[in-house]
């Protein structure tokens, strides 16, 4: 009885690791040999080029927001701190598409929206647009990952700190900052391997089209709907790579993340 | 060293989650060292974490000589801290994380230097000052983090429970240590924690807490002999408590202890409490003159060196202390008769 629950469940494992091996092994072996060339090709040229802007510049709001945000919900003894946290993390369960259509009727309908065109600020069908598309759907996740990190520091570092003649900032940016440094960049790579791969918020928001908001995942749907398969393979292939390159970054640093920062006098 | 001020706190009251400062008032003399000592839950690192500023007060002030430090910030209030499991920075060495508040404060490099060097040596720790605080060992993390708080020559230094995660012999080591670090720098210093020993061994004076109320200050001599309430009493192991009266005859006063009365030395009248500490009573096989009350031994047991013996006297239980050998003398009768003798200046009054 015990063996064959034990068969069973090692079957499966066996089954689900071939499914996904066989489904992303397809596009690579076809997608690979073409990358080079692909990659001359002006219209992946560009992709390539505007996802790397877009989703640097994306990542880099995503930290100047989040990092003091994920501060305040560490540190601070704030009412209905719980649900605040909640309301923060509900782009990461909306499906992206749906975010999408939140940000185009903000930006384009409203007051706000037609507010910001008039001060030159134009998100719909645009560049921006891109970058706020990643922005509200990458920064609950890269709050997630920088709150649990700072609460994983014992506050009573920063109270010594303190004691010892710094500011509430020079306490953070002295003591707790190097010591969340592996959980910042494993939230950095995340939010940025995500914006590099964001689709349905950019499409909805941005739009698709060629050569202005062109990003590698439009990209790929571009030339799925001409039927330039070739390209659609070297493009998936780019971003599959580019996917488990930062899984096994972000794994690495999140092993070590794991361990405590402090608190360690005890076990000594 | 510095010129010293005295630490003054005045009608201090915190309410922080589930603790409870109530108007507590205290003034701590120049360069004394003052222990708080009060069971776990008591409020004590709070207090600490009030006087360093790093929790504001709901109302109340602190002064510390003539400077009102009610509304600085801890960076200006310059009070080292030292707590219970050191805090170390875990990402600097033992030499940057003593050299810290002198980095914060700009002290120039050389400067810096030369006093991480001396403080080192005054701790004993310089071998350690390029090892990281995982590497250490408890008593020697204790030691870095005194170092790191004295550097900077706080004006106060505040010790929560800085013993307490250490093995017994250690714990005796630093003890020591602590009392002739007071001696070499004359910090003012509050040190909180629930061990008697340690308690009376470095107090100056003592100030006993609870559930957030200062209850009685007094130098430790005082406070052991003369607990001023029954919950100071009873907090100190002092098992011998009873509510009584003490009335007066021909001058002299007597306090009652169940059916007898007892001559006593105090200066109070009517309702009264009582507390008698178990070593200071003689159980003795033959009647003596003064405060002598036939008794019946009811259970004895092993405490430590002593044996603790439970008699009933007058029609109340009393604990007594005693050697084991003078426990011979009395055993030996066998009937369990004992005469209970209780000097009057060993009956503690408080008013009920």
């Amino acid at each position: 009885m015990g063996k064959a629950f034990k068969t069973g469940n090692l079957i499966l494992l066996c089954l689900l690791l071939t499914f996904i091996l066989a489904a992303i092994g397809t596009v690579l072996v076809r997608g690979l040999p073409d990358l080079p060339a692909t990659f001359k090709a002006p219209p992946t040229l560009f992709a390539a080029r505007l996802s790397l802007v877009t989703s640097l510049a994306s990542t880099a709001l995503c930290l100047v927001v989040a990092a003091p945000v994920a501060y305040a919900l560490a540190r601070y003894r704030l009412p209905g701190k719980g649900l605040l946290a909640s309301a923060l993390r509900i782009p990461l369960t909306l499906p992206p598409i749906v975010s999408g259509v939140c940000l185009l009727l903000l930006f384009g309908t409203t007051g706000f929206g037609e507010a910001l065109t008039r001060l030159g600020l134009r998100f719909v069908f645009s560049v921006p647009g891109i970058i706020i598309a990643q922005f509200f759907v990458n920064v609950p996740s890269l709050l997630t990952v920088l709150k649990a990190a700072i609460e994983a520091v014992d506050v009573r570092l920063e109270y010594v700190a303190r004691t010892l003649g710094c500011s509430p900032a020079k306490a953070f940016t002295g003591v707790t900052l190097p010591l969340v440094k592996n959980g910042l960049v494993a939230g950095i790579i995340l939010t940025w391997s995500k914006a590099m791969g964001e689709f349905g918020a950019v499409l909805m928001l941005a739009g698709a089209t060629r050569f202005k908001t062109e990003t590698l995942p439009i990209s790929l749907y571009l030339n799925m709907s001409t039927g330039d398969l070739e390209a659609v393979m070297a493009v998936a292939t780019l971003l599959i790579l580019l996917s488990l390159t930062s899984l096994t970054i972000f794994e690495r640093l999140g092993a070590r993340l794991g361990q405590p920062a402090t608190g360690e006098a005890n076990k000594a | 060293m510095v010129r010293q001020a005295a630490l003054r706190l005045q009608g201090i009251n915190k309410r922080l989650g589930n603790f409870h400062l109530k108007d507590l008032s205290l003034e701590i003399g120049p360069g004394e060292y003052f222990v708080l000592l009060g069971p776990t839950g008591a409020g004590k690192t709070l207090l600490l974490e009030i006087i360093a500023g790093i929790h504001p007060v709901d109302t109340g002030e602190i002064w510390l000589g003539g400077v009102n430090l009610t509304h600085l910030p801890p960076e200006k209030r310059r009070c080292g801290f030292v707590y219970q499991d050191y805090a170390l920075f875990p990402h600097l060495t033992v030499r940057k994380n003593i050299a810290f508040g002198l980095k914060v404060n700009r002290v120039p490099a050389p400067e810096a230097e030369k006093r991480v060097e001396e403080m080192a040596a005054l701790l004993g720790i310089t071998h350690l000052l390029s090892r990281f605080p995982r590497t250490l060992s408890g008593g020697e993390q204790q030691r870095v983090a005194l170092a790191r708080a004295l550097v900077i020559k706080p004006q106060v230094l505040l010790l929560d429970e800085p013993l307490a995660a250490l093995d017994p012999r250690t714990k005796e080591a630093l003890q020591r240590e602590l009392q002739r670090l007071h001696r070499a720098t004359g910090t003012l210093t509050v040190h909180v924690t629930h061990d008697f020993e340690e308690a009376f061994f470095l107090a100056d004076r003592l100030g006993i807490i609870d559930h957030g109320e200062l209850l009685q200050v007094g130098s430790p001599q005082e406070i052991f002999s003369r607990p001023s309430s029954a919950r100071v009493a009873a907090f100190l192991g002092t098992e011998n408590i009873y509510r009584s009266e003490v009335t007066y005859t021909d001058g002299k006063a007597f306090v009652r202890l169940g059916q007898a009365l007892l001559e006593v030395e105090t200066s109070l009248r009517g309702p009264v409490g009582i507390s008698i500490r178990p070593e200071a009573i003689i159980l003795s096989s033959r009647p003596q003159t003064r405060n002598c009350l036939a008794a019946r031994v009811l259970t004895i047991h092993r405490r430590g060196l002593f044996l603790k013996v439970a008699v009933e006297a007058a029609g109340e239980k009393l604990t007594v202390l005693v050697p084991p050998r003078e426990a011979e003398s009395f055993a030996q009768a066998g009937d369990g008769r004992v005469y209970c003798c209780i000097p009057p200046a060993a009956i503690n009054t408080f008013p009920s």
